[in-house]
């Protein structure tokens, strides 16, 4: 009985507690947007969009968005990119995927035959269509990374990407081709990420290109949810020699947890 | 002129893109990545000591839209640290980690971590800023949990969440600047807050939500409850470079607020707040080392106390008017900072090698570590006393400058803090070095796995002897004027 009760009056006081956490985010969330108009208020109105409008013609592209991404803030786009590959190091970094799911029916393989090359073909036109209008790698990326998903959700276990050697090169191709790019821009006088105006459409294309790849093939591999299975995963006579050289004793606390080479 | 600038943050992403696609190599590409990296800090300091402060604009676009990169004195000081750092974790590393998959899983994440840190110090932008700090926080966490165990696993998903949220208050902040001012760049924001006294209520809000969630990265208490057990059970390197560098970049990001963007509105009476804070985490985090019942839990809380002297700092900067004065309490400042990023390095290295030897790392059955591993109980004591702050190391100039400040300001009380942070922290030090003694036979070798122990035992020789008797070329780096520097 008093178990109950104590339990009861625990529950009251959990439902007092979250209350008052809802009130004062609600307040703060108030004094936000009060400061918010203040600060809309205060004037600069157009900030950046009027010079970015203007500055685009030399940008190599007519789309102010992929201005903006590719040219006016490269630098954080290639960063982005970093990101998105750092998550997914991480995720691999903790394990294995799980198995595969159950081999698709006939009607789930028919659709996904006729959705997932109507997917790349979208994301391609996506990619290209950047340059003038709404689109651009990030979407396209998205795109072949539903592809992936679709594959996967179909029965695939590798969500219809290649195994693992080859995949980590599509993984770092976007952000190794931005940085040759802008390195080579540099070693060639204009400045990492500087892209002469003659050659802006191109190199623009070309990184967009490369980041496609690498987006979808990240976010397919991330909801495969772990290192791709494979014969990669076997170590190798080689890898024995170099673990067998570097031995030292009793490395870690927590042997039973460690793979065992 | 400004190439070292870019190769900083290049490098690194491009060592880890090549160490990611050929794990095979990881180790070959990783280390001569690490080298490169450190050179090229090496080249950008030796840049800005003849050139003065480095600016430059990528993409050659006007400052509005460009992205802004700029190495200053404090700046340039802090990559260099980081990245002599890095380089010593990066030796440790190559005989730490056996497992195959776990040496592919280190390397891209840890070159990852070294672009985002370097990015983060040389930045001159708040958006860009703000990616940094998701590479950043994205990495340590993932690296973090590197062992496999669960507490491991449960602790980072924590530091991973808690930093998502400090993220994200930045990026609340950031996004008003951007509604009152139309720009992201750090100088242009810093003359129109310095003009526009009359948005208070926006340039305060900001800051505080700015402050408060890199306060949260930074751990400063009360907020620091996430931090002990993400950096006590990561893999030794790893805690390495989340104590001695992670935090530190967190920190970096305050003060460069604090003094660049927001001094207009950083007062004394706003200062009092973080400083208390910070007080409360020398005498807490200290005492919570001394209790300590692992060695990297001891490193790890210790740096929640080094942390706090940071911040005692704000007050007096505040306090006190531009001048020699001032100038020796930002040196100071830095100092303290370098100190404890070479020491704690230097620390949670040389306990990763006990862990290793011993099996454990329980401070009271640490009985003969010094007779078994001399060398590596010789740089727990170096980095110990740079913990402490016995002279000659730098934390002893940095102390003795910050208590002189105090005085000079007539805040008395710091002085009070300082003293029984610093008793506390002998206290906890040589509980270790007592312990670790034993009756055990004397060994016929100092050194015995040179790889590990040579970068463990030289960073704790650094954060004594070197940041001590020769710490007057920082002075030198600060007083550095604005030489204009390339497009």
């Amino acid at each position: 009985m008093s178990m109950s009760q104590s339990e009861s009056r625990a529950a009251e006081r959990n439902r007092d507690l979250s209350l008052l956490v809802a009130v004062s985010l609600a307040v703060l969330g108030a004094a936000l947007t009060w400061l918010y108009f203040i600060a809309l208020s205060a004037g600069a109105a157009p900030r950046l969009a009027d010079l970015a409008y203007e500055r685009l013609p030399g940008t190599g592209v007519s789309n102010p968005v992929t201005a903006v991404l590719l040219n006016y803030r490269a630098y954080d786009t290639l960063m982005e990119l970093a990101v998105l590959l750092a998550a997914l190091l991480g995720i691999w970094s903790l394990g294995p995927a799980a198995p595969g799911f159950q081999r698709s029916g006939a009607v789930l393989a028919g659709m996904v035959s006729w959705v997932v090359p109507l997917l790349i073909v979208t994301g391609g036109y996506l990619l290209w269509v950047g340059g003038y209008a709404p689109g651009g790698a990030f979407q396209a990326g998205a795109l072949l990374g539903a592809a992936g998903v679709i594959v996967r959700l179909a029965g695939d276990p590798r969500a219809g990407l290649p195994g693992e050697g080859a995949q980590r090169w599509l993984l770092v191709l976007g952000v190794l081709v931005f940085t040759l790019v802008g390195l080579g821009l540099m070693a060639f006088g204009a400045g990492f990420l500087t892209y002469p105006p003659k050659f802006a459409k191109w190199l623009i294309l070309l990184i967009e290109m490369a980041a496609t790849v690498a987006i979808g093939v990240a976010l397919a591999a991330a909801y495969v949810g772990g290192r791709p299975p494979g014969p990669e995963a076997q170590p190798t006579a080689e890898d024995e020699d170099a673990l067998t050289a570097a031995e030292t004793p009793t490395p870690d606390p927590t042997p039973a947890l460690r793979p065992q080479p | 002129m400004t190439d070292p600038l870019v190769l900083c943050i290049a490098l690194p992403l491009l060592g880890a893109m090549l160490v990611t696609a050929l794990p095979r190599w990881a180790v070959t590409l990783g280390i001569v990545a690490a080298l490169s990296t450190a050179s090229a800090a090496v080249a950008l300091t030796a840049t800005v000591w003849q050139h003065g402060t480095l600016h430059l604009m990528l993409g050659g676009w006007d400052a509005e839209l460009a992205i802004a990169l700029r190495a200053d004195g404090i700046a340039t000081a802090l990559v260099l640290m980081a990245n002599l750092v890095g380089l010593g974790i990066s030796v440790y590393a190559t005989g730490y980690f056996h497992d195959r998959i776990r040496v592919r899983s280190f390397w891209p994440l840890w070159l990852l971590l070294w672009a985002a840190l370097n990015g983060l110090f040389l930045a001159g932008d708040l958006f860009n800023l703000y990616v940094m700090l998701e590479l950043l926080g994205i990495a340590a966490a993932a690296l973090g949990a590197l062992t496999g165990n669960r507490d491991a696993v449960a602790a980072n998903l924590r530091y991973l969440l808690v930093g998502l949220l400090g993220s994200i208050s930045y990026l609340l902040g950031v996004a008003l600047l951007y509604t009152a001012y139309g720009t992201l760049d750090l100088g242009l924001l810093a003359q129109g807050v310095a003009a526009s006294p009359e948005l208070y209520g926006v340039n305060a809000a900001a800051m505080t939500l700015m402050v408060a969630g890199l306060a949260l990265k930074a751990a400063l208490f009360p907020l620091h409850f996430w931090l002990p057990p993400a950096h006590a059970n990561a893999p030794a390197p790893v805690s390495a470079a989340l104590s001695a560098l992670v935090v530190k970049a967190a920190f970096y990001l305050i003060l460069r607020l604090w003094l660049d963007l927001f001094w207009p509105i950083t007062d004394m009476a706003v200062a009092m707040l973080p400083a208390m804070l910070g007080a409360v985490a020398v005498i807490w985090g200290s005492w919570r080392a001394l209790r300590a019942e692992r060695l990297k839990l001891l490193a790890a809380y210790s740096t929640v106390a080094q942390i706090g002297y940071l911040f005692l700092f704000l007050p007096l900067l505040a306090a006190t008017p531009p001048g020699p004065a001032r100038d020796d309490l930002l040196a100071a400042l830095l100092l303290m900072a370098l100190t404890h990023g070479f020491a704690k390095a230097g620390f949670f290295l040389a306990a990763g090698l006990v862990q290793t030897n011993a099996g454990h790392d329980r401070i009271d059955d640490l009985g003969g570590t010094a007779q078994r591993l001399p060398a590596t109980t010789f740089a727990i004591a170096l980095s110990g006393s740079a913990l402490i702050g016995l002279p000659p190391s730098g934390s002893f100039i940095g102390k003795w400058l910050l208590m002189q400040g105090a005085i000079a300001t007539g805040q008395w009380w710091w002085v009070i803090v300082v003293t029984a942070g610093t008793l506390l922290a002998s206290a906890y030090i040589f509980r270790v070095l007592s312990r670790a003694f034993g009756l055990e036979p004397t060994p016929l070798k100092f050194v015995t796995d040179a790889r590990a122990e040579v970068p463990a035992l030289t960073l704790a020789l650094v954060s004594v002897a070197l940041l001590g008797l020769a710490s007057g070329p920082l002075w030198t780096l600060l007083g550095l004027g604005d030489a204009g520097g390339g497009a």
